[in-house]
């Protein structure tokens, strides 16, 4: 919780409590924005809905363009962000097998929660699959073990591999995203209007 | 009943969000840069400069370097000459005007060691300490006194008199020590006790005589 656990504003107590709060806040906006069909979600693959790429597409719009003015107006240091490591092949590897059981399976693993939640058979399997792997993947742990931990390249960013500066990075970010959308209509468009 | 014109303005809703995050993103393209505030802000060097936890006392160095504490690695930021005169026990040399080579990164910008700053005094010592603070870097502490006060306290420690208080007594008895492990010789040392000469009671020895069996006379005259 940002600044406000460290810095005392909150009790660190409240932390957990806090975070129960949120994921129920966040699981309710998923279900109630229809994110819990599992024919919503694989819609981007068939192109008759795209509304999981618009929302997180603008959703890191969003939160990119804020911070980078809150880190201009010094309300927030980007400094003290949290960048996740890249393992790069670990990376690539992992996306593969999420992106082939998020077009099989019609969710991805926070939505499948959701749509347990309201009492869907496919997602209920389909989170009994997810325990199956991760059974699977902590008893042969050794075996992926390098591709896990492998061709670690630290805390980087886009932005510093590339050494681009990094507002005229949003700015081409942002101008790619409107088109990626506007195109993404007109695919629709195009497509058979399934009803679901 | 919707009015007409919002209606015919909520047609385009999605091309004025898009312009809404085009002119935004635009702006911070547009704005004027300035220079940021590089490393730790002023208020959070005071507060580390000010508090007395970033001095070590030379007792302390002294007993870490005994009990070869794995914990620290020492910095001596004076010229090498002087370095190579005296330094403490594998003390690296970082001269103060080396201070931000690339070489002397790895030692001061690591957080695995607490890295302890010493000068001839804390004068050096502290100006390293500042800049080093300043770029950010962790576990920085400076010697208190540096290495006048090291002479002074642990390789030639006072004497304390005789109106002293006993904890000085055990001092000035840790000190020497100390100052012995770091090659201070005493003369007290190279007194020779007398030999005491421990007599030697001779042990009971039981002797069995074997009776002697007689024999015949071998001849002779």
């Amino acid at each position: 919780m940002g600044p406000l656990i460290p810095n005392g504003v909150i009790p660190y107590e409240w932390s957990n409590i806090i975070a129960i709060i949120i994921g129920i806040a966040f699981g309710f906006v998923l279900e109630a924005s229809g994110f819990s069909s599992s024919r919503k979600l694989a819609g981007v693959f068939y192109g008759y809905d795209f509304a999981v790429l618009k929302v997180f597409f603008t959703a890191a719009l969003v939160s990119l363009i804020g911070i980078l003015y809150m880190d201009y107006l010094g309300y927030l240091d980007m400094g003290s962000l949290y960048v996740h490591p890249t393992y790069l092949w670990g990376a690539i590897i992992g996306g593969a097998i999420m992106g082939v059981g998020f077009v099989a399976g019609g969710f991805c693993p926070g939505t499948s929660l959701c749509a347990v939640a309201i009492g869907k058979v496919d997602a209920i399997i389909y989170v009994i699959g997810i325990m199956i792997g991760v059974f699977i993947f902590s008893e042969l742990y050794f075996l992926f073990q390098p591709i896990y931990e492998g061709s670690f390249e630290g805390n980087i960013t886009l932005m510093d591999t590339f050494g681009v500066n990094r507002y005229w990075f949003v700015f081409v970010f942002t101008i790619a995203a409107i088109i990626i959308f506007a195109l993404s209509d007109q695919i629709k468009k195009r497509v058979k209007k399934i009803f679901y | 009943m919707v009015n007409r014109k919002v209606a015919k303005v909520l047609t385009f809703r999605y091309t004025i969000l898009a312009l809404i995050l085009v002119i935004l993103a635009a702006g911070l393209v547009l704005l004027p840069k300035y220079q940021k505030h590089e490393g730790i802000n002023p208020e959070e060097l005071l507060s580390k400069a000010i508090s007395p936890e970033r001095y070590i006392s030379t007792d302390l160095l002294a007993e870490k370097l005994v009990n070869q504490d794995p914990s620290f690695i020492l910095i001596d930021v004076r010229d090498e000459a002087e370095y190579a005169k005296y330094s403490l026990p594998n003390a690296i040399n970082i001269p103060l005007k080396k201070l931000l080579d690339e070489d002397s990164i790895p030692y001061l910008n690591q957080s695995q060691y607490n890295v302890i700053l010493f000068s001839n005094d804390n004068f050096n010592a502290d100006q390293a300490w500042l800049l080093c603070s300043r770029l950010n870097y962790k576990n920085l502490k400076v010697l208190k006194g540096g290495l006048n006060e090291w002479y002074k306290t642990i390789i030639n420690p006072t004497k304390p008199s005789e109106n002293m208080t006993a904890l000085d007594f055990e001092l000035y008895s840790t000190r020497k020590a100390a100052s012995m492990f770091f090659g201070v010789a005493y003369p007290e040392q190279f007194k020779v006790d007398k030999p005491v000469v421990v007599k030697k009671t001779a042990p009971k020895k039981v002797i069995t005589v074997e009776k002697k069996k007689k024999k015949p006379a071998e001849g002779g005259c």
